[in-house]
């Protein structure tokens, strides 16, 4: 007998079936909408707000950079020093390795 | 005498790939398809071999594997041995998975992009390694297999050494490695000064809390940590996972995931006796938290692909390092069975989730620069118009990283939010705040890489062959999707309650 349900607190067959049945329900609230709407006018075109759509289509494109630029300008004062940190050094990925040894040890020399 | 072959499993697991490196490599001074086909051959004899031993685990239980004196000695007689336990089938079918589809996606990659025979053969290398990692049952041939697989995968990442951040990035793994060889070394050394045996069963009944077992359990914990790729030490994973050629970098990531596996066996079966394991754990808690956070802010902030993935790849290994920590500082006690088993589940589970779909992320990422030879989020853009599977497999494993349901990901991710709750709620909370910032971060790159408006940066999609490694890999996300608890059950369980029981004598 294969194991349906993971530890008695979840079922993934149980949750796709009710995304399957809420997709149904979806659909036929969909098939009930307006059947006049045409659907060729301003088909393909980008909404940006109202604004006209630049022409060199690049434009359009929301960089990598700029998707979470709030969050992390938000919080600079965490992400600054921890960028730093990283500077790509050996010496430096070796200083931690050691400042993690001798925490560690000592800690387990006390605590164990 | 009969020869069974389900009992030498373990030993054709390492002999196979072993052997078949030399073999690529040697075969393909002749022609280059029947090296090509010996790679191929190697890659899925070890793999069948793996799920042989496995399945005669699962059916009969666990035995030790022995080269030399039958009976456990104590000095002066030859005896090399590996266990093949639940906790080593969970280890090696995770490896063997990855190791396939891997394998296969090289096909297609290397036609093109460099000489494949001495990459087939470091490959084999490499397999062979960290499967000696998982499967060794004493010390020092630990440090052997430790060895193989640090020089193969330092070699495989300098691969395309035209190119100066691979040689670098290669350079920074080979003195991390050969810095952690020389202290695993000089800990085994201790252990071996002191009790006269290298056997994981025969040191775990001897250790104690004296100063010398201290020492040589915390350099332990912190190098294979440190080969886990766990904060604060994680810094050379970017560079070896970012600069690897594209095939070798979900392998290079899993040796990380074998050596994760390493060090769970020598708390668990070597000093999980003898020693506070509440302490012990403790301290893989706050790697593991250190690693979930640091790992998936410093994802936030990148906008070079494979290194974004890289990051996310440090953060995942936190979630296994703190359930796992919080399985063994509650071992041998009541809450053991109210919620450390539970979590040791979660964080077994996660590992073999992880090591799935990380290998799927780390293909489709390397496919988008193989195909466009760009690699910044800002450069990408609309590839789904041209590459509709690849976006697909990333979609999948990108949802299953961020743990959305009904993903594999988010099983895994259920049962650590639910079992470290009762330990810390604040853990709980951490690894929930990571899974949203994963999920951010996801769609950061689903949505600047393959949707908006088609840029022209790809004439279409990859080879065959390589759409063939991604698509083994998605069917098993898939299958771990939908069967989690026959997972849990049939592979997970047999691991903990392996480790849980100590070292087989």
């Amino acid at each position: 007998m294969i194991e349906l349900v993971l530890e008695d607190i979840w079922s993934p067959i149980v949750f796709i079936l009710v995304i399957l049945l809420t997709t149904l329900v979806a659909y036929l609230l969909y098939k009930m909408g307006n059947p006049v709407y045409n659907r060729t006018k301003h088909k393909g075109e980008p909404f940006i707000s109202g604004n006209r759509p630049p022409k060199d289509i690049r434009k359009i494109h929301v960089a990598g950079d700029n998707l979470f630029w709030g969050f992390t300008d938000a919080l600079k004062n965490y992400f600054e020093p921890l960028v730093k940190s990283h500077t790509g050094k050996l010496n430096d990925y070796l200083y931690w390795v050691v400042i993690t040894l001798a925490v560690v040890l000592v800690y387990i020399y006390m605590a164990v | 005498m009969s020869f069974d072959i389900m009992l030498h499993t373990p030993t054709f697991a390492l002999a196979v790939p072993l052997l078949f490196a030399f073999l690529t490599i040697l075969l393909s001074k002749f022609s280059k398809k029947v090296g090509d086909v010996t790679f191929l051959l190697g890659l899925l004899l070890t793999g069948y071999f793996v799920f042989l031993m496995s399945y005669r685990i699962f059916t009969d239980g666990g035995w030790v594997y022995t080269f030399g004196a039958e009976e456990p000695i104590t000095l002066n007689f030859f005896r090399i041995t590996f266990i093949a336990d639940g906790f080593a089938a969970l280890a090696t079918i995770t490896i063997a998975i990855t190791a396939i589809a891997a394998g296969i996606y090289s096909f297609g990659y290397l036609q093109k992009k460099m000489p494949s025979d001495k990459f087939y053969t470091l490959f084999l290398l490499t397999l062979g390694g960290v499967n000696g990692m998982v499967l060794t049952g004493d010390l020092f041939n630990l440090f052997v297999w430790f060895e193989v697989t640090s020089v193969a995968s330092c070699a495989l990442i300098a691969y395309e050494n035209h190119r100066g951040r691979s040689v670098e990035a290669a350079l920074k793994y080979m003195v991390l490695s050969v810095v952690g060889g020389l202290i695993v070394l000089f800990s085994i050394g201790l252990l071996y000064g002191q009790y006269g045996v290298l056997n994981y069963a025969l040191l775990s009944g001897n250790i104690s809390r004296i100063f010398l077992d201290k020492l040589a359990l915390g350099l332990l914990l912190v190098i294979f940590a440190m080969k886990a790729s766990s904060v604060p030490m994680h810094m050379w994973a970017p560079d070896a996972y970012g600069e690897a050629p594209g095939p070798a970098t979900p392998f290079i990531a899993i040796t990380s995931l074998g050596s994760l596996f390493v060090l769970f066996r020598l708390l668990f079966g070597v000093f999980g006796v003898g020693m506070d394991t509440a302490a012990v754990g403790a301290v893989l808690v706050i790697l593991g938290v250190l690693s979930m956070f640091v790992g998936v802010t410093m994802a936030l902030v990148q906008d070079d692909l494979k290194r974004l993935i890289a990051y996310l790849s440090v953060s995942q290994v936190g979630y296994m390092t703190m359930a796992v920590g919080v399985g063994l500082a509650t071992l041998n006690t009541v809450e053991y069975q109210n919620f450390g088993e539970l979590a040791m589940k979660g964080g077994f589970f996660h590992m073999i989730n992880d090591g799935v779909y990380k290998a799927l992320l780390f293909l489709s990422a390397v496919t988008v620069v193989h195909k466009t030879d760009l690699r910044s989020l800002n450069d990408l853009g609309g590839l789904a118009h041209k590459m509709p599977y690849t976006t697909v497999f990333f979609l999948v494993g990108a949802v299953s990283i961020a743990g959305i349901p009904p993903m594999s990901g988010f099983s895994s991710k259920l049962l650590i939010y639910r079992s470290v709750y009762l330990y810390n709620p604040i853990l709980a909370v951490i690894a929930l705040v990571v899974s949203i910032i994963t999920f951010a971060i996801m769609g950061k790159v689903f949505f600047n890489a393959f949707l908006g408006p088609d840029q022209g940066l790809t004439d279409g999609e990859v080879s065959k062959l390589m759409l063939s490694g991604m698509a083994i890999l998605t069917a098993m996300v898939i299958v771990f999707t939908l069967f989690p608890g026959l997972v849990v059950s049939e592979l997970v369980t047999p691991a903990i309650e392996a480790l849980s029981e100590g070292v087989i004598p």
